[in-house]
């Protein structure tokens, strides 16, 4: 499909809907060819549409999807059918699904956001370094890019002292947070979330939590999978519930919660 | 064909279109007798090797491509190819930096295509005795291609020397030693500095850390890591070692008996690989 006939198939978006995130049946097929080629299923028809400022969380049990709907929509993985409109700045739909590697490499970093539970390559950098990189990769200068990396290590906890240090030695913890704190750098318009605060210990869960609700209010759209009620209960407007790569139920996050269970949230 | 995208791309500085090598006498089918789905590059009924056939990608500045395979997929032949190291058998190839991209580079003469190599184009080969005169010194390794590109002035070769040096991490102390005694990772560091000499905006480099100790292999992809960042330079990087490709790259092509059996965002070929080929070549890597 080109990039025109997305747009041309995307609903017309009105501008009041603030509609970020409108994904069609998405499906996502396995092929394991060195396993007698059989075909094994991540995402089976998912919909859902995330506007500006909503936080949605993904629950369901261990195996539901909920990891593979992230990754299909920032595109590690590639969707097999359906669509993900994504709006852009300016205000143009574009498809996610049939856009090519070059396409998606721009929006990465930039417009889409991803925060994954561990802190995937480039271990062998500093601290601030990764953080700053996130910020100049997503156009700004070096040295506000710094400033700002500065503001966002502070603000998760993570001393002075650990700022020119390999990320690979730091622990778990600090690692998740550089992470994040790099995939906060300049706030993009959706955040995928996969377990950003699963490593923390309680106080640094806290701010995590605390920065992670401030984005939302600042308009960025959140889609997120948590391993605890606590942090859905506080930070999601939304809960979608998956089964086998489908949504069973979705609603606001009151009307889901108490329906919920331990065993709905595992990773 | 694409219309102009919502998304504005930056425009390729090395643009490469259905690149092929072919060794020995070929005939009509030996195309389809040969490559990934035939199971080999040699063809059964003339023998020629079709070491590489219809390559197809483009790079941008500040941009890193990865040609990952095995030994014999053909990576190499394509990156010596580009360099003019090898004839193309077939192929058009473009660089913005000669004659703003309108002139395919594999039907220049050689002279052109040598001069190209001074300022526009560089290679880091795997082997330093291909990229270095080893029974040279550092600074005179330095010095050849600054004075190829019309640098005379003694003083001025040996500032730009030492400023090279230092970004890649070689004590200066050691400019005016022989390349020979340099150590695998040092003389790496050196080959790095030669090839950057005259700022070229290409790079393209040939299994780099390859066959270094791991510690020294990690410092010297830091190195190249920090330079295409730095450098805003255009790079193709061939290796079959999928954590070289994973840190220096964002997109990659896979290949298998000379052809491109797959080209993917490199996390995508890590997590979603397609081909039957990628498919066992990730998994052997992950075991």
């Amino acid at each position: 499909m080109t990039v025109e006939q997305a747009v041309a198939s995307a609903a017309p978006v009105r501008e009041e809907d603030g509609l970020i995130l409108d994904v069609r049946e998405l499906t996502k097929e396995f092929v394991l060819h060195n396993i007698d080629g059989r075909s094994v299923s991540g995402l089976s028809g998912v919909s859902f549409r995330l506007s500006a400022g909503e936080h949605i969380a993904l629950a369901g049990t261990s195996g539901a999807g909920k990891s593979s709907l992230l990754r299909a929509i920032y595109r590690t993985y590639k969707p097999t059918t359906g669509n993900i409109f994504f709006t852009l700045e300016d205000g143009n739909t574009i498809d996610l699904v049939g856009l090519s590697d070059q396409e998606v490499t721009m929006l990465r970093g930039r417009q889409i956001g991803y925060v994954s539970q561990f802190l995937r390559a480039q271990p062998r950098r500093s601290a601030l370094d990764l953080v700053t990189r996130a910020g100049v990769y997503r156009g700004m200068g070096r040295d506000e890019a710094r400033d700002m990396a500065a503001t966002s290590l502070r603000r998760l906890n993570i001393g002075e002292h650990l700022w020119d240090v390999h990320v690979s030695v730091l622990s778990g913890g600090e690692k998740q947070r550089v992470n994040l704190a790099a995939g906060l750098m300049s706030p993009p318009r959706l955040l995928l979330l996969d377990e950003p605060v699963s490593a923390l210990d309680p106080e640094n869960r806290e701010s995590a939590i605390d920065l992670i609700a401030e984005l939302s209010q600042s308009g960025v759209a959140v889609l997120a999978v948590f391993h605890d009620l606590d942090a859905i209960s506080r930070l999601a407007t939304r809960i979608i519930v998956l089964e086998k790569g489908t949504v069973t139920r979705s609603g606001p996050t009151d009307h889901i919660l108490p329906s919920l269970t331990v065993g709905d949230v595992q990773p | 064909m694409r219309g102009p995208s919502p998304i504005p791309t930056p425009d390729p500085v090395l643009t490469v279109n259905g690149l092929g090598k072919i060794y020995g006498r070929d005939d009509a089918g030996t195309i389809d007798r040969t490559g990934s789905d035939a199971g080999s590059a040699r063809d059964p009924i003339t023998g020629a090797i079709v070491a590489a056939w219809d390559v197809n990608f483009e790079v941008a500045a500040g941009e890193a491509i990865g040609i990952v395979g095995e030994s014999g997929s053909g990576k190499s032949t394509v990156l010596r190819c580009i360099a003019g190291d090898l004839e193309a058998t077939s192929g058009d190839v473009r660089l913005s930096t000669h004659m703003e991209g309108r002139s395919n580079v594999l039907l220049a003469d050689p002279a052109t295509r040598r001069r190209m190599r001074i300022d526009q184009l560089s290679v880091v080969y795997q082997d330093p005795s291909e990229g270095l005169a080893l029974s040279v010194t550092a600074g005179g390794n330095i010095a050849d291609p600054l004075t190829a590109a019309g640098v005379r002035s003694f003083a001025k070769i040996r500032e730009r020397a030492s400023e090279l040096l230092s970004r890649t991490e070689v004590p200066l102390n050691r400019m005016d030693d022989i390349v020979r005694n340099f150590s695998g990772g040092m003389r790496q560091r050196v080959q790095i500095a030669r090839a950057l000499a005259n700022k070229p905006r290409i790079l393209l480099l040939d299994e780099p850390t390859t066959g270094l100790d791991a510690s020294v292999a990690a410092g010297v992809l830091d190195l190249i890591r920090g330079l295409l960042e730095e450098l805003d330079l255009a790079a193709v990087v061939v290796s079959h070692d999928f954590s070289v490709i994973e840190m220096l790259t964002n997109r990659c092509i896979v290949m298998h008996h000379g052809r491109v059996v797959e080209s993917a965002l490199t996390d995508q070929l890590l997590e979603d690989p397609h081909h039957p080929y990628s498919q066992r070549l990730v998994s052997a890597a992950r075991a």
